[in-house]
């Protein structure tokens, strides 16, 4: 177990100084420990590449990564739904839909007001699928039903955009939907903080109560659980990690829903330590996607939510393929 | 309800889907009445029977099919991986037929119709044979976990290889955008004819074995218990499920909601018995596909694509059901 930990901890350091040394500027190793460290010798180019352009992106980039996995961890708790992710709460669709009425839709918008849109528009969704659910109380079908159901709607709102819309801004609504760390700068990251740090804690305080969602409502209200609370918290807590983390880059998929599952096969499935575990291969799957995306044909640049399942969905299928034997 | 009522309510709605069909034909740009449609289907070569039997028919027999098959396909998945998550896109098929579709318009050159239908069909076939064989590997062969969990890994990644492709190609950007939206537009008889007979073929067999899905939906231990062979059982509802959604695909491009919601809809309102769920949902999805294909032409004579309207005119009726149908909450 303990190696788990440290090959975890290893491959994020090594992600990190990885992402923070490739580029169309190669930097080498030593260069950016002293940039980082602060040291004189450094030339000045190398430190502006490696503190000013690439760490606020690598930064971000593990941000959002951990944020969505997060997100993914309790949702999958809270729906008891291996498919469940963030976006069965409705942040994808309502933060689609806000981007592609920004982007295409409305003239009078600058696309400053892409970030807030998006949150508000996901935040938004979310509240109106747990409203609509709520009938004396929330069971875990009638979100899922209700998320699918609302999800559609949205989704077609903004897939009507899409098509009818004029084809070059439309591709620039794809290029933003399919989530991109392009434009990182220090303030989405500390925004993304400010939202996202106390809603994680808050899962991760809750991971006692997330295992015993497991066994079902009637189970957990035996043993004492305020079972609505829970749900609703979390589903709160999951809505605000996803969504801010959509509005600072983007929808990016796969990584809610495929992190978790990687970190249940690497830790197990206790939440205390299936969350931490989730938020650093999280982390880790967005560095090395960004890093992939900007390096696969330079000087173009792919999105990087393009690039996650293109590096994690082979890594998923190889954990698939290797427990195979395992009682699931 | 008792089966009594849901045997006598088959016919009903089967007669309410043929009369839709027969509006569906009447609606359009040069005013054909009804009977006009009716008789010009087998005979007439006037410019009415031409515009039914050249551009209506096919249209609606296409609705009715794509609504049918993935109605029925989505029932299905949801059983075989007892998850109210699971739809046909599930298997991988979407994904391998929009990105079967994208390389023959990127690489390939080809931009007839029915070409790509072919592309679409083979694509799907293939994505979701591989999400069988990564799913069913290992001792415990297919559960639903590591059948949802493998289409995951496939899907996704397919997915994304496409939307790289379409990011980097604006020309087949622009010629798929209208496809991947889901369309019944501009149809040719011959080819919805050639794909059609699949999705008939897989209806009637999972109807011949309907029984068999209600087993599959209440878990291994019960379906056990009742001597089913979940191995054989499991692969013969993923090969159900693939023709069906591989010839809807062919067809109208990549569907999401009918193979999701319909079967929802329908076990709200009847219950789960796969026995009447199957017959329901086939009925019920090409009522649903073919009055919102049929709709907006009809209302403000703009053709929106069938994906589109869809969740337009479904997703208000499915949130209600889902609101006013669903249990209770325990207090």
């Amino acid at each position: 177990m303990r190696l788990v930990w440290i090959a975890l901890a290893l491959a994020l350091t090594g992600a990190t100084i990885a992402s923070l040394a490739a580029g169309d500027q190669q930097v080498p190793l030593g260069t950016v420990l002293g940039a980082l460290t602060g040291d004189e010798s450094v030339p000045a180019t190398a430190r502006i590449i490696v503190v000013d352009l690439r760490l606020p992106r690598a930064v971000l980039g593990a941000l959002v990564g951990a944020a969505l996995a997060v997100a993914g961890t309790a949702t999958q708790a809270i729906m008891r739904n291996p498919l469940a992710e963030p976006g069965i709460l409705g942040i994808n669709a309502g933060a689609a839909l806000a981007a592609m009425l920004v982007i295409v839709g409305l003239p009078g918008l600058t696309e400053a007001w892409l970030p807030w849109m998006s949150f508000a528009g996901a935040l938004l969704m979310s509240a109106a699928i747990y409203a609509l659910a709520w009938r004396s109380g929330t069971t875990s079908l009638r979100i899922i039903l209700i998320g699918i159901g609302l999800g559609a709607l949205a989704g077609a709102a903004a897939s009507w955009i899409s098509v009818f819309g004029p084809v070059a801004e439309v591709q620039r609504a794809m290029l933003w939907l399919a989530g991109s760390l392009q434009d990182s700068r220090w303030i989405k990251a500390q925004w993304l903080l400010i939202w996202g740090l106390p809603a994680a804690l808050a899962i991760w305080l809750m991971a006692r109560e997330l295992d015993l969602v497991a066994f079902g409502d009637t189970v957990a209200r035996g043993l004492g659980q305020p079972v609505q609370r829970v749900r609703g918290l979390a589903i709160f807590c999951a809505a605000t990690l996803a969504g801010a983390a959509v509005a600072a880059a983007g929808p990016i998929a796969f990584v809610g829903l495929a992190a978790p599952h990687i970190a249940r096969r690497l830790v197990g499935r206790s939440h205390a330590a299936l969350v931490p575990a989730s938020a650093i291969v999280g982390a880790i799957l967005l560095l090395l996607a960004d890093l992939a995306a900007r390096r696969a044909m330079p000087p173009a640049q792919l999105p990087a939510g393009v690039a996650v399942a293109l590096i994690g969905a082979p890594f998923f299928g190889y954990l698939l393929w290797r427990k195979r034997n395992d009682a699931v | 309800m008792s089966s009594a009522r849901l045997s006598a309510g088959l016919l009903p709605l089967a007669l309410v889907v043929s009369a839709v069909a027969v509006w569906a034909l009447t609606v359009g740009a040069s005013e054909i009445s009804a009977m006009q449609a009716l008789g010009s289907l087998w005979s007439g070569d006037d410019r009415a029977a031409t515009v039914i039997r050249a551009v209506r028919l096919p249209r609606v027999i296409a609705a009715l099919g794509v609504g049918a098959a993935l109605a029925v396909a989505g029932a299905i998945m949801q059983a075989v991986t007892r998850n109210p998550m699971a739809e046909p896109g599930i298997l991988g098929v979407n994904a391998g037929a929009s990105f079967a579709v994208v390389l023959a318009l990127a690489f390939g050159g080809v931009t007839a119709a029915h070409a790509l239908a072919w592309f679409a069909f083979a694509g799907a076939g293939a994505a979701s044979v591989l999400v069988y064989a990564l799913g069913s590997a290992g001792r415990s062969g297919a559960t639903p976990v590591k059948l949802v969990l493998s289409g995951v890994v496939v899907a996704s990644f397919l997915a994304s290889v496409t939307l790289a492709i379409l990011l980097i190609d604006a020309q087949t950007f622009d010629a798929v955008r209208l496809w991947t939206a889901g369309s019944l537009r501009g149809r040719q008889l011959h080819d919805v004819l050639a794909v059609l007979p699949y999705a008939i073929g897989a209806i009637a067999v999972a109807l011949a074995i309907r029984t068999q899905f209600t087993s599959m939906s209440l878990g291994a231990e019960v379906a056990r218990g009742l001597g089913q062979n979940q191995a054989v059982w499991r692969a013969i509802s993923v090969l159900i499920v693939a023709l069906l959604a591989g010839s809807a695909v062919a067809m109208a491009g990549p569907v999401a909601f009918v193979g999701l919601v319909v079967p929802h809809m329908v076990r709200l309102c009847i219950g789960p018995d796969y026995g009447w769920l199957l017959p329901y949902s086939a009925l019920a999805g090409a009522l649903l596909t073919l009055v919102a294909d049929t709709l907006p032409r009809a209302a403000w004579g703009t053709d929106v694509p069938v994906g589109i309207s869809l969740a337009l005119v479904g997703a208000p009726v499915f949130i209600w059901l889902a609101r006013s149908r669903t249990g209770a909450v325990p207090a």
